[in-house]
């Protein structure tokens, strides 16, 4: 085996080839790495052909869009929902799990763009739900807009997993959503329950403290109940639930260190599921380029996390166990 | 129990599983699309010059049934075209259900629309496959006949980009170079101007799109032959081709069509406006590549070291067959090559010796000699075929070409080899 094969989120869309292309640094195509012949981690098109074919240039770039808020909600001390006006297009582009724009206020400096779950999307009219848990400099602008936002997007590898998202159906799946967790895991609910799977949502206020994706999943078909996860008893249930239930996906929304327990505990089963979980690296520019989400994985091997669909198993065991 | 994978389900791959089979193996053949033959779906040509004498050797050592299918499925024998004689032309329309009912019905497992995509190696031995679906393929031997052609990026790179040709890499993925992953560097094909890879050698026209006149000539005949206009002759196309052995003059100067189903064209492509100024071919178009009139697959970019029994250098446990194996043209070189591994690879298993065709068969030398060739830079410019060009003119000068069938038999009987492919190991 030489070189591990990379899956990037963008490959194949609107916005493939990109930046990366240009500097001979594409994550999937061996022609655009500078290599001589085709060696790639084929994802239904060839970028190389797109590439020439634009001119020996990548394709147009995400553009930033203003926003207007239509609601804001506020869920604790510490988050908001926002309802965001944002194009039909854009709402189109976003709805799909794992999908993230970049957002800040409209009087402040790119610098000040902040990666954000999209939550809930309604394209028939344009619009976005966001959650904000107010943390630094850029959430606190954020959450009190002097004259808007701006929305970068769409970005979709929030969620790593992707494909297993998409290859379940008609599956056993268990969702465990805690604090700000929750955003992402509400289109992850929608979807597998589309997709004809039984689905039990675990909800934990954490440190958001509240649950604040009941409305957008009361009327799906699927058992939600609320546990304190970092209690013995909350782990127990969940325990007990991976252990009886024989699931064929797992979803884990929340922390690396609540990815890795329950990574471990998948691997004491007999029938392992598969794994999908939020993506938790520090995504800054979503390009693959400023470096922020650089992430190193077996062998030394440099990724951009914003962009790749990395192994959920070793990039969490590496980052926590490994530090 | 041995089990053999073979990865790619062209002539070569068929032949190896066969092979393989023949010798007591339990065999696997994955396909990345969803017919078997590859290439071999636009080809047809067979039993033209030196490929006679070579398919009668490998009838003789036990090899026999894919030519017995061609042979069944010919629409045309003893046909003379510029530079050929005694050819054979098989029906592209017929011959696959065919190879794949025989597979079948001798018990190898045929998956198709299974892609590889990676090695799981132990040591300098295979353990597995990785498929594009995340499994894994375990065995005791492996045989890659994965072909040399494309995918759309080489073809892009090196030729007039991806002409929609048979074997479909947007729909079904790109070949994957299994040597390569498994960390033996690929050997690349040149042609004159010393660019990578060459052209696939021929175009199939839609037999309803030509005049009733070159039709039923072609349905009576086998072949017709038209005059380029002069202004349209292109010496220089010669030099991209593949099929040295159709790259002659009377090539550049004339339309030659072969009729195997469709209308074989035997030039790499022709733009549709000038082929439609040819008398005939005024409402002509393309079966193969769709874009034919643009350009052609591109070959010879991802060949594997090999020793004379077919073994790849390098690694333990993997044999290789077909375009793979070397700059070999044409489905006959394709079931020689491919039937060779698949019968070591049961050798291979059992810790047997493997075996090596004798130079004085043509299917031992052509082997052995393309295997030296290709050490050559000048040797990687050429191709190596029964058929024609350089290989053919040293059968000749070697007095080993011949369209005796006794004598053919002899020959393989006095090196006590015949049936050997057919011999159970296991």
């Amino acid at each position: 085996m030489i070189g591990r094969k990379l899956e990037c989120i963008d490959a194949g869309s609107e916005y493939c080839p990109c930046f990366l292309a240009e500097a001979n640094e594409c994550i999937t195509c061996s022609h655009l790495q500078g290599r001589e012949f085709c060696d790639c981690n084929w994802r239904g098109v060839c970028i190389y052909q797109e590439y020439v074919w634009a001119g020996n240039r990548k394709k147009e770039v995400r553009s930033s869009y203003p926003a207007t808020v239509m609601e804001k909600r506020d869920i604790s001390q510490n988050t908001v929902v926002l309802r965001l006006k944002v194009t039909k297009t854009l709402a189109r582009q976003l709805d799909s799990p794992g999908a993230y724009v970049f957002m800040r206020d409209k009087e402040k400096p790119s610098f000040f763009d902040v990666p954000m779950s999209v939550m809930a999307v309604d394209v028939a009219k344009g619009e976005i739900q966001v959650a904000l848990q107010v943390q630094g400099a850029k959430t606190k602008a954020l959450a009190e807009p002097e004259k808007g936002i701006v929305v970068r997007g769409p970005y979709w590898n929030g969620i790593l997993g992707q494909r297993y998202l998409k290859g379940v159906k008609n599956g056993n799946c268990l969702v465990i959503a805690r604090g700000i967790g929750q955003a992402p895991a509400a289109k992850v609910v929608a979807y597998l329950i589309r997709g004809g799977n039984k689905v039990r949502v675990i909800v934990d206020p954490g440190k958001v403290g509240a649950v604040f994706i009941g409305d957008l999943i009361k009327d799906l078909p699927c058992e939600v109940e609320e546990l304190d996860l970092n209690s013995r008893q909350g782990i127990k249930v969940v325990n007990r639930y991976l252990k009886n239930e024989n699931h064929d996906l797992v979803f884990s929304g929340g922390s690396d260190k609540q990815h890795l327990h329950i990574i471990k505990e998948i691997d004491k089963l007999a029938q392992k599921p598969f794994i999908v979980v939020t993506n938790n690296n520090e995504i800054c520019c979503g390009e693959g380029i400023c470096g922020s989400c650089s992430t190193r994985i077996d062998s030394g091997v440099r990724v951009k996390a914003c962009k790749v669909q990395l192994d959920v198993r070793r990039v969490i065991e590496r980052r926590i166990l490994n530090g | 129990m041995v089990n053999i994978v073979v990865i790619g389900g062209g002539w070569a791959g068929c032949a190896a599983a066969l092979a393989a089979k023949q010798a007591g193996a339990q065999v696997l053949l994955l396909e990345k699309t969803d017919m078997l033959l590859g290439l071999g779906n636009v080809g047809g040509i067979m039993r033209n010059n030196g490929r006679f004498t070579a398919a009668e050797e490998m009838i003789n050592l036990g090899a026999g049934k894919l030519f017995d299918i061609t042979d069944r499925a010919a629409r045309h024998t003893m046909v003379e075209f510029p530079g050929h004689s005694h050819a054979s032309l098989y029906d592209v329309t017929k011959v696959e259900p065919m190879v794949r009912r025989l597979l079948r019905e001798m018990g190898i497992e045929i998956r198709l629309m299974a892609r590889a995509v990676d090695v799981i190696k132990k040591g300098n031995s295979i353990k597995g496959i990785l498929m594009a679906d995340d499994t894994v393929i375990e065995g005791d031997v492996f045989i890659e006949t994965t072909g040399s052609t494309g995918p759309m990026g080489n073809c892009l790179k090196y030729g007039n980009g991806c002409a929609m040709c048979i074997l479909r890499c947007p729909s079904f993925g790109p070949r994957t170079s299994i040597s390569q992953r498994a960390g033996v560097e690929d050997i690349l094909g040149q042609r004159g101007d010393e660019c990578y890879g060459a052209f696939s050698g021929s175009c199939k026209l839609n037999k309803d799109s030509l005049s009733d006149e070159i039709r039923e000539k072609l349905d009576r005949d086998g072949v017709v032959v038209l005059k380029v206009p002069t202004e349209d002759i292109k010496m220089e196309k010669l030099s991209v081709k593949v099929c040295q052995q159709y790259a002659i003059r009377e090539y550049a100067e004339n339309v030659v069509l072969l009729d195997t189903g469709h209308a074989k064209l035997m030039t790499s492509f022709y733009a549709l406006e000038d082929l439609r100024k040819i008398p005939g071919l005024e409402n002509a178009r393309y079966e193969d590549p769709y874009s034919g009139g643009k350009g052609n697959s591109v070959r010879y970019l991802s060949m594997a070291p090999r020793n004379n029994s077919m073994k790849v250098d390098g690694l333990e446990n993997l044999l290789c067959g077909g375009e793979k194996s070397g700059l070999f043209v044409g489905h006959t070189e394709a079931i020689t090559t491919g039937s060779l591994a698949g019968h070591n690879s049961v050798r291979l298993a059992l810790g047997m010796p493997l075996l090596e065709l004798p130079r004085n068969l043509v299917t031992g030398d052509i082997i052995a000699y393309a295997n030296e060739q290709i050490k050559h830079k000048d040797g990687l410019k050429k191709r190596y075929t029964f058929a024609g060009a350089e290989y053919f003119e040293r059968m000749k000068e070697r007095k080993m070409y011949t369209i005796d069938k006794k004598e053919i038999e002899r020959r393989v009987s006095r090196m006590d080899l015949t049936d050997i492919l057919n011999e159970k190991l296991v």
